[in-house]
């Protein structure tokens, strides 16, 4: 089962007199282990389509399910506990340590906070931001702004992780280790993984590359099906399998 | 010889018009190599853009190297260990070889340029929705292609040196990597003009 899917979604936005369209029936399906990159130019939806797909943003038509149930209704639960979304520019209001930060989202969900600091520790080791616990967002570089961010979501467990964009802003000497990061999260810990990027050199490294503009997703919209094996025949049934 | 740089040496000869001895040349610059290695080399390196006939084709490369002046071999007593029991003639680039590639990698690159600039200028000849459709398959083609993973920094194809740190894949694979996003910006902007023209666009 898809851990994400959209179905013929449609968004619009309004500025003005003019309207726009960002998403034209767009359909994707997302499979666990799997890293899809969404490119488009600058304003091109690509961050409107990622936000539909955690749920954060409302859709004018079609469906967007989580792990086969519709969103509708249920986004605001799920964002935080089995979707998660992640982007580096979202700093928090307080100036708190990237280590605090990562607690109060458990916290508040209710978490011990021996068990809480632990899975924070765990998440930062994971995502490689270990030297990052004590400083504060502001202070980070792009790099270590966006493993700092994974991490945040990384600690409440997702099965789907939404990424906004994380090679913006990163040293291009940084960018493949972000990519391989996240590749590893797809591959190693079997998230669903979906990132938005800017740079089509980010999309190195996925499964599926897909492209949106003019509110239309192109690229393959769902997981190659699996190789048809053909099964071998038992040596001395094969006249019988064959009838 | 070689005191008017690479101008005197394709004076001399028609121009070197031969993929293979480009290659070939190249290699040697790269690093000083004897026939049967750089058979190997180029097999890896170039076996996938440049099919050979035969490997006796490196060998007539590496002659009509020679004549041009464009590579030489070295000297027994300059090679290491006196070039083993039964040595191998090595091959080296001269100054006029070494800048000789230089111009034509500079002319290669002009090449590709026009090479685009015709393809941009037959897809226009179309008519808007078959240019729109040719486009679509080249972006799906294009889409899996930039997909395709980045080799690691430190990871070496050759263990022969032919790319410290795998410098060499990393390079490629960049220039790959924008050529592609190049390519697919230009689609974009392409549709565009091409919607504009079919006057439906949709959703304006």
């Amino acid at each position: 089962m898809s851990v994400l899917a959209l179905e013929r979604v449609s968004k619009r936005v309004r500025s003005g007199a003019h309207e726009r369209v960002l998403l034209r029936d767009a359909s994707l399906r997302l499979h666990a282990g799997e890293l899809v990159a969404v490119w488009s130019v600058r304003d091109g939806g690509r961050c409107t389509m990622l936000r539909i797909a955690a749920g954060i943003e409302p859709l004018d038509s079609g469906v967007v399910s989580f792990a086969g149930k519709p969103l509708r209704g249920h986004a605001g639960e799920l964002l935080g506990r089995g979707i998660g979304y992640c982007r580096a520019q979202l700093h928090s209001q307080e100036a708190r340590a990237v280590l605090d930060e990562l607690l109060v989202g458990q916290l508040a969900r209710g978490v011990p906070r021996r068990l809480a600091q632990r899975r924070a520790l765990e998440a930062l080791e994971r995502t490689g931001a270990t030297g990052c616990a004590a400083s504060e967002f502001g202070e980070l570089d792009g790099a270590e702004a966006v493993r700092a961010s994974l991490a945040r979501a990384l600690v409440l467990a997702p099965k789907l992780l939404v990424v906004e964009d994380p090679t913006r802003g990163v040293d291009l000497l940084a960018r493949d280790e972000i990519l391989a990061l996240l590749r590893s999260l797809a591959d190693d810990g079997g998230l669903a993984v979906l990132i938005s990027v800017g740079e089509t050199t980010a999309l190195a490294g996925a499964d599926r590359a897909l492209s949106l503009s003019d509110g239309v997703l192109r690229g393959s919209a769902a997981p190659p099906l699996a190789p048809v094996l053909e099964l071998r025949r038992r040596a001395g049934s094969a006249a019988g399998a064959s009838a | 010889m070689g005191t008017g740089g690479a101008i005197d040496a394709t004076n001399a000869h028609p121009a070197m018009r031969s993929q293979v001895n480009w290659a070939v040349l190249g290699l040697v610059i790269q690093r000083p190599s004897y026939g049967y290695e750089l058979v190997q080399r180029f097999e890896r390196l170039y076996g996938e853009a440049i099919e050979l006939s035969s490997p006796s084709q490196i060998y007539t490369a590496l002659d009509a190297l020679v004549d041009r002046g464009m590579i030489e071999t070295v000297p027994l007593e300059e090679l290491e260990g006196g070039g083993g029991r039964q040595p191998k003639p090595h091959y080296r680039a001269t100054a006029d070889g070494a800048s000789g590639y230089e111009q034509w990698l500079i002319c290669q690159s002009q090449r590709e340029r026009s090479r685009s600039r015709m393809f941009a200028q037959q897809l226009s000849a179309l008519a808007p929705q078959a240019a729109l459709r040719v486009l679509e398959r080249w972006q799906g083609a294009l889409l899996q292609q930039a997909s395709a993973p980045a080799p690691r920094a430190g990871e070496s194809a050759g263990a022969d040196g032919d790319s410290a740190n795998g410098l060499g894949e990393r390079l490629v694979a960049e220039e790959d990597r924008l050529g592609i996003g190049a390519r697919l910006e230009w689609i974009e902007y392409a549709r565009s003009e091409l919607l504009a023209r079919t006057q439906r666009r949709p959703g304006a």
